[in-house]
């Protein structure tokens, strides 16, 4: 393991955590202020320059609260279930490639921290362990409305994981490779959304789901279960599960921009600028979802993952590999 | 030749120490995420070998899908810790000796002068060991029928767990 | 050609036998059946761990084969041994295996 190689990872780790932990307070802002435009009115506006600060008083206001423990809760797993969150989707961030090789000093240095050759596969394992975080957290609050909160959440988020891998499946048949790399390499000349229009709507349908976005945020609806699995969360707790969430969309919109969308492929910006824009125009559909739909009833929402979403995923790979076939 | 050895201790030692967990935590919930523990050091041991497909297999199916069936079931029953912890008298001692029987034979097999000769020599292996590509060379040609076979005996699983489950109405 | 690992495949077969060994333990010890269960969950993997390194020892693919083919009946195993307890605590109240001795002579 060459000096060289460890120096250049550190800093590529650097800069990725950096940049989704710095990025995650521009979403949240850039949240509440298209929402607030697309319901008519403007959103924060007070802290800062066009409401930029409000996320960090919101943060600092969150540091200052007083973290309570519930009394009979499991105080072990209370505390680690928002730590498997975050830690999981940081650690799915690992693998999506941001740029095409840059050359320093002779090196030519390819923009993910990891090269896995089963890349896609590593994504998929580490968002299905991201289900814990939601689970325990919803089980050590020892209170019912968590429970129910913690146990719907799970089941929604491991029955749309079965859509989402299929749906990449059928661009591995595709591309034939795992690798996010090679796959982003070879959109030189057509993006995988062409072919595979289908499984595109299919994985940022359950992608949604992964994440409990709207439509599919019952489980954590504030109106509903009081609010799911992060009722009895407060403080720095509860904003490290909004953190692990909204890591999550930045890596469930990273696989679809590099699998679907062409990765940083793009004609006159550099390759980092090209998926920098990919990336906030797929967080801005997110949020414009949330704008647009009504909830889906829990019933709704697991019916139609498994008796529409399934086949329909199972049918595209069907179907691709017919024709890759022939 | 350091880096590798010393992951193999830590994999090693997580593994150990998670399952002594396992079998002597009084909360169940606690063995669950212990197993957990366990299942993922042995995926990080399975890259160590080259397993890479497997590993990544070992997290999605074994730690992100059975675990999580395990925790429903442990969060639906309610189960608290049984009390007293272990079996009483003399079938805890047949039990231990059992254990440490199976263990002496275990080893004895694994360092016999045979295994040695076999075991000595760690050879290279082909680049694109154990990726996906390889698995599936041998997959769908060679054991196809018990790729089919394990197919439909999962369906069996599946509609048995359902039926097995399902609360009789009346 | 990927170089030979650098800890003797002898000592991931001592680990696999140390695991079996506890998992043995676990069965024939506990008294709970979640745990019974969670106990054989660790047999098979200290058993998939073994073949692994064999399979890693011979060049050969046919040892992950049998891993992939373990993972899938373990998963088909719980399912079904998960459904019978609840079965059985929902009838009698209780996941203690000492307690369900109804066919006991």
């Amino acid at each position: 393991m060459d000096t060289a190689f460890l120096i250049e990872s550190v800093i590529k780790v650097h800069i990725v955590l950096g940049f989704v932990l710095l990025v995650v307070p521009f979403i949240v802002w850039m949240e509440r202020k298209v929402l607030g435009h697309m319901q008519d009115r403007i959103g924060p506006e007070r802290v800062g320059p066009f409401g930029l600060l409000q996320t960090i008083a919101d943060g600092i206001k969150l540091f200052m609260k007083e973290d309570l423990v519930p009394a009979q809760a499991d105080k072990v797993v209370f505390i680690l279930a928002p730590a498997i969150t975050v830690v999981t989707a940081l650690i799915a961030t690992t693998v999506i490639p941001w740029g095409d090789t840059v050359t320093l000093f002779g090196r030519t240095i390819p923009l993910h921290i990891a090269d896995v050759n089963v890349a896609l596969l590593f994504v998929l394992a580490t968002t299905s362990m991201g289900v814990y975080g939601v689970v325990l957290g919803g089980w050590a609050s020892n209170s019912k409305y968590p429970l129910l909160g913690g146990l719907r959440s799970s089941a929604q988020m491991i029955s749309y994981e079965l859509a989402q891998g299929i749906s990449l499946v059928s661009v591995v048949l595709l591309a034939g490779t795992l690798s996010l790399a090679q796959i982003a390499r070879q959109q030189a000349h057509m993006w995988y959304v062409v072919p595979q229009f289908f499984g595109f709507a299919i994985y940022v349908i359950s992608g949604i789901a992964e994440t409990n976005r709207a439509p599919f945020d019952l489980p954590e609806a504030e109106t509903e279960l009081v609010a799911g699995f992060h009722t009895e969360y407060s403080s720095m707790k509860w904003a490290f599960y909004f953190l692990g969430e909204y890591a999550n969309m930045m890596v469930v919109s990273g696989v679809a921009i590099t699998v679907f969308l062409g990765g940083w492929n793009g004609p006159v910006l550099p390759p980092v600028a090209w998926f920098l824009i990919k990336l906030t125009a797929f967080l801005f559909f997110f949020i414009w979802l949330r704008a647009t739909f009504p909830r889906l009833r829990y019933d709704q929402l697991m019916a139609f993952g498994w008796k529409v979403l399934l086949p329909a995923s199972i049918l595209n790979l069907v179907v691709t590999a017919i024709v890759v076939a022939l | 030749m350091l880096i590798p050895a010393f992951l193999f201790a830590m994999f090693a030692g997580i593994a150990i120490g998670c399952s002594l967990g396992v079998i002597f935590h009084r909360n169940p919930v606690h063995c669950a995420l212990l197993l957990v523990g366990v299942l993922l050091s042995v995926s990080g041991l399975f890259i160590l070998l080259n397993a890479s497909f497997l590993a990544a297999l070992q997290v999605l199916v074994y730690a992100g899908a059975i675990m999580v069936l395990f925790l429903f079931v442990l969060m639906l029953l309610n189960l608290k810790g049984e009390n007293p912890l272990l079996t009483r008298g003399a079938a805890k001692g047949f039990g231990i000796l059992f254990a440490i029987v199976v263990f002496v034979e275990l080893l004895w097999t694994v360092l016999s002068p045979q295994m040695e000769g076999g075991m000595a020599a760690s050879p290279t292996v082909p680049t694109g060991f154990g990726s996906p590509a390889a698995i599936g060379r041998v997959l769908y040609t060679v054991w196809l029928y018990p790729f089919e076979i394990t197919s439909i005996l999962l369906l069996i699983a599946v509609i048995g767990a359902v039926v097995l489950a399902k609360r009789k109405f009346g | 050609m990927t170089p030979a690992p650098t800890v003797p495949l002898v000592c991931y077969q001592i680990l696999a036998a140390i695991l079996f060994t506890i998992g043995v333990v676990g069965v024939l010890v506990r008294r709970s059946a979640l745990i019974i269960f969670m106990s054989i969950e660790l047999m098979l993997n200290a058993v998939n761990l073994s073949f692994v390194a064999f399979s890693r020892q011979h060049a050969s693919m046919d040892g992950h084969i049998f891993v992939f083919f373990v993972m899938a009946v373990a998963a088909a195993e719980v399912a079904v041994g998960l459904a019978i307890l609840v079965a059985i605590f929902r009838n009698r109240d209780t996941a203690n295996v000492d307690d369900v001795r109804l066919l006991r002579g």
